[in-house]
């Protein structure tokens, strides 16, 4: 399914779009649908019905048929019924929007929307879209009060990535009409650069001290233990620690106290351009962190001292991410 | 097994051949037999199909099945247009499009063109079982768009049924408000197709022995009639509707008719007032009570008195009939009645012939040979039966009177009119239905097929033409009551009599007038009844643009009623004692302009609230306090909860004016 609407030539559903937008309330994380923002139209199919019905309908009046009149206004108010239902499984939902986790560019940021109710029915199958991205399905039935998606939209470069407008739209129930509409919500998604696939070797040179990160291994000094964070080797599970705490830790060591490792700007060549230099730079973090090295960062604007951990990680992938913007 | 079959049953193809099952489901007995055994054999590929991909026909496969099957169709029915062979082509084309079908794009298709099919029944059938059966149909067809539009909801076969019965059932209303006021026009549009009406059981334009044998087998109502007054008696209800002048020697005929002015009609005593409800029986006859006064506006009233109307009567048709019981016809034989009247074919049944003959020099008098051949028919070994053997050969008639002597009201009939004219006395034979049951539940006479009758009309002297029922010589129960009563006790019945015990009669009663009502209000529901309905409603004659605004307005105004009270958002009921407080809490706050934020925590609402009503700090900070421990703490207790209510009740809200 594409954002294209239904039966409408792609101006005029850039058009209604533009205008709609207009009406769009912003910078809101919650948004309840109500009749003022959603619009609804029949689908191919709802006009190949009404087709039929118009043929059935002539028949009926040549024939003077009366269960042919009866079948036609049937169907009809069916349909007219069924544009209502199709128009109230969007209205009165409510959806709220959570900032998603931060991924490297080129992943998914999985925002996730909590859809609720100011109803008590059954809402099915209600579509999510953002424009090029794949569309996700909900159903809030009534026996529950919230549900969750997430919404997965394709990161193209790092920095913040807002969630873009959505096109919630629906079917339901017949598919004879297709109701919809915009939303724009807050929420916002901290796009690390990508990781570079074959990063050059890490250069010791102009180090104050230090090794290749990748040569970092379990040989050196210990430092101490510390709570187990995803990513860290099994090899270095402190094995005895989890047996006594019944907690999972892991061992940490420093190569020398003052063996620290600095990731810096000038480490790169000049023939690179930003987004490598940081790709690279990236990828370094992400193999400093692996191996449990002390590591600082350096890039113009940012000097982060040396530490472990992941929040140290996340505060230097934070800083390659917004390099160059202004806060 | 059972797991394979529930897995069938969850698909999309399931749920359309389920509801194209049911729509062609009424049209197989009209079919050729190889159809319904295609449908089947294609249906069951399909089934097939959902769990075993390999069963998918290719594309060519179906194109051939597709022309064979034209084919057939043409072999069957002569020709691919028309009603019977149109329906079949396209219910057979649909079941072979189910075979290539398997994207929703499709499947919608095919649910459309279902609504298509379910139409073409109704130029077959139209009574109150037929319509029941189309709510059903829809139903599942709702069902069947539900269950492909639930996306991955996987929504159980129960919510699905009562969304569908909940959707149906809310828009009968809107059905009967357009069926009301849609403006209805006469006449067809376009000419329909000669076998629009074919396969009704009615009378024949010819009569042989054997005919009205086999249309008594038939239950069906031929026309209702609605007295006035009093009902006149059972013997004397004689609805002519043809006049036969020709005989070949077994088969009477209406023959060329001729142009002469219909004779006077000289009416005795009160006239009998009564209106008919006519059942489309495609031909152009109407019924009427021997004799009518005159015709009803736009109906030929012939020189047979007979009634015939321009066009075959292919939908209901109602008409009102003054007749005279007792009536004398200008006596004046003219012509051409009277070579007609007399004619015998030559060289057949020269027995029957001869003794007409010897009849003419035994009596003097018209009238006493008449009697002679009823009193014939009654004393000699005569037998009135609906199984007569049959009378093959050149002498039909010869074998009838002189052999066999068993026979039904056209075998007495047609040999009576042979041996009056055989006998001098010009004579013909009539066709029609004789009696009818008064219904008690509505008083409303039905005339049944079974009721179907033939007796003749011979010219006297003095008298002109009079109305001779032989079979009354013979059988009177079959006049004074019905045919019932007048047949042999051992005679095999018709499968509707023997079924005839005082329950299920009285059932048939009510039924019956159900039945009549339908007819007459909603299939007979025509331009005439719609402009009657507005002037009972409206004291004037309603325009069609009038018509027009008023169903828009009505089904605007039923559409948002059953919108407004079918969807009427239901806020969650509230059930937490606290909660429930605090928004009243919060709702009096509104009231007087202290309202809420969406974003604003209980404790900054306080603050706020506070400023505006500085003296009432202390309880607004209470209830405060009380919401936000029974929300982030304990469970509140009943002490508490009485508390924060009386707080509430006890605000002071006038505004301070320090």
């Amino acid at each position: 399914m594409t954002t294209q609407l239904p039966l409408l030539p792609g101006f005029m559903a850039r058009g209604i779009e533009r205008w709609a937008a207009q009406r769009l309330p912003k910078n809101t994380d919650k948004i309840c649908l109500d009749r003022r923002r959603i619009y609804i139209l029949p689908t191919r199919n709802g006009m190949i019905f009404s087709l039929v019905l118009l043929v059935i309908l002539a028949g009926a009046i040549n024939y003077q048929n009366s269960m042919g009149y009866l079948l036609t206004f049937l169907t009809l108010a069916i349909m007219l019924l069924a544009m209502i239902a199709t128009h109230q499984n969007l209205n009165r939902l409510c959806i709220t929007a959570v900032n998603a986790q931060s991924v490297f560019n080129g992943q998914a940021a999985k925002f996730s929307l909590t859809l609720s109710r100011v109803t008590q029915r059954d809402y099915i199958n209600i579509s999510f879209q953002c424009p090029e991205q794949t569309r996700v399905a909900a159903h809030l039935p009534a026996t529950q009060n919230n549900t969750h998606i997430d919404l997965p939209v394709m990161t193209t470069q790092r920095g913040y990535c807002a969630l873009p407008r959505i096109r919630v739209f629906t079917e339901f129930p017949l598919g004879l009409f297709h109701a919809w509409s915009w939303i724009e919500l807050q929420g916002r998604c901290l796009v690390y650069p990508a990781p570079a696939e074959h990063p050059p070797e890490f250069d010791r040179r102009g180090q104050q001290s230090g090794k290749h990160a990748s040569e970092l291994s379990g040989e050196d000094e210990f430092a101490g233990i510390r709570t187990y964070q995803t990513g860290d080797s099994p090899k270095r599970m402190a094995w005895k620690s989890i047996a006594r705490s019944g907690t999972w830790q892991t061992k940490t060591f420093h190569a020398d106290s003052d063996e620290e490792i600095w990731l810096s700007w000038q480490q790169l060549s000049d023939t690179l351009g930003i987004e490598q230099r940081l790709s690279i730079l990236c990828r370094w973090i992400l193999d400093a962190h692996r191996h449990g090295s002390k590591y600082g960062m350096d890039i113009p604007g940012t000097r982060i001292e040396p530490g472990i951990g992941q929040l140290h990680q996340q505060q230097c992938l934070r800083a390659l991410a917004l390099f160059g913007f202004s806060r | 097994m059972n797991q394979r079959l529930s897995s069938i049953s969850r698909d999309p193809a399931f749920w359309v051949i389920l509801p194209l099952t049911l729509v062609i489901l009424p049209h197989l007995p009209r079919l050729p037999l190889w159809m319904p055994i295609l449908m089947l054999l294609l249906f069951a590929v399909r089934l097939g199909a959902i769990s075993e991909p390999r069963l998918i026909l290719h594309k060519f496969w179906l194109f051939v099945i597709a022309v064979l099957v034209s084919i057939g169709t043409i072999m069957h029915y002569g020709t691919i247009f028309g009603k019977a062979a149109g329906t079949a082509l396209l219910i057979c084309l649909l079941a072979i499009k189910l075979l290539e079908s398997r994207s929703t794009r499709d499947y919608m298709l095919l649910i459309a063109l279902s609504f298509f099919i379910i139409v073409t029944n109704f130029l077959f059938t139209q009574n109150i079982p037929t319509a029941v059966y189309m709510l059903c149909t829809v139903v599942v067809l709702v069902m069947s768009l539900i269950t492909l539009h639930q996306g991955d909801a996987a929504l159980d076969l129960r919510w699905r049924l009562q969304a569908a019965v909940k959707l149906v059932a809310l828009s009968i209303p809107l059905m009967l408000v357009m069926f009301v006021l849609f403006p209805r026009i006469s006449g067809p549009l376009w000419h329909m197709p000669d076998d629009a009406g074919s396969g009704r059981t009615g009378l024949g334009e010819t009569m042989s022995p054997g005919d009205i044998a086999q249309l008594i087998q038939s239950n069906e109502v031929a026309f209702r009639v609605e007295f006035t007054d009093n009902k006149p008696s059972q013997d004397q209800l004689y609805w002519r509707a043809l006049v036969l002048w020709y005989f070949d020697g077994r088969t009477w005929e209406q023959g060329k008719q001729n142009e002469n002015p219909r004779p006077t009609l000289e009416g005795h005593g009160q006239p009998v007032d009564y209106t008919i409800t006519l059942e489309p029986h495609e031909k152009n006859w109407l019924f009427a009570l021997d004799m009518p006064e005159q015709a009803p506006p736009g109906v030929h009233y012939n020189n047979n008195f007979l009634l015939r109307s321009r066009e075959p009567i292919n939908t209901l048709y109602r008409y009102s009939l003054k007749s005279f019981l007792n009536y004398r016809i200008e006596y004046q034989l003219s012509r051409w009645e009277k070579s007609a009247g007399l004619k015998i074919p030559p060289d057949s049944n020269p027995r029957s012939v001869q003794l007409g003959q010897q009849w003419r020099t035994q009596f003097n008098h018209d009238e006493a040979i008449v009697n002679h051949a009823l009193q014939q028919f009654n004393q000699q070994d005569y037998v009135y039966t609906l199984q007569p053997p049959p009378t093959p050969g050149a002498h039909p008639v010869d074998a009838f009177l002189f052999n066999t002597r068993r026979g039904f009201c056209e075998h007495y009939a047609g040999s009576f009119t042979l041996l009056m004219r055989a006998a001098g006395i010009p004579a013909r034979v009539v066709l029609g239905y004789q009696g009818g049951m008064i219904n008690p539940v509505n008083q409303v006479l039905s005339v049944r097929q079974s009721d179907a009758h033939a007796w003749a009309e011979v010219w006297l002297p003095e008298r002109g033409w009079v109305r001779v029922d032989p079979t009354a010589a013979i059988a009177p129960q079959r006049v004074e009551r019905n045919l019932d009563s007048a047949l042999a006790a051992d005679e095999i019945r018709p499968l509707y009599m023997q079924l005839d015990n005082s329950v299920l009669k009285h059932l048939r009663f009510y039924w019956d007038a159900v039945d009549n009502r339908w007819k007459q209000w909603v299939i007979g529901y025509g331009p005439k009844l719609q402009q009657q309905l507005m002037r009972a409603l409206f004291n004037r004659e309603i325009h069609y643009s009038e018509l027009t605004f008023m169903l828009m307005a009505a089904v605007g105004f039923v559409a948002l009623m059953i919108a407004w009270l079918s969807f009427k958002s239901r806020a969650p009921k509230e059930t937490d004692p606290v909660q429930k407080l605090y928004l009243q809490f919060c709702d009096r706050l509104a009231k007087r302009g202290v309202a809420r934020n969406i974003s604003e925590g209980p404790v900054d609402f306080a603050s706020r609230a506070a400023q505006l009503y500085p003296s009432q700090q202390h309880a607004i900070d209470l209830i405060t306090k009380i919401y936000i421990n029974s929300r982030y703490r304990s469970r509140t207790s009943t002490d508490q909860t009485e508390k924060m209510q009386s707080l509430i009740r006890n605000l002071n809200y006038s505004p301070d004016k320090s």
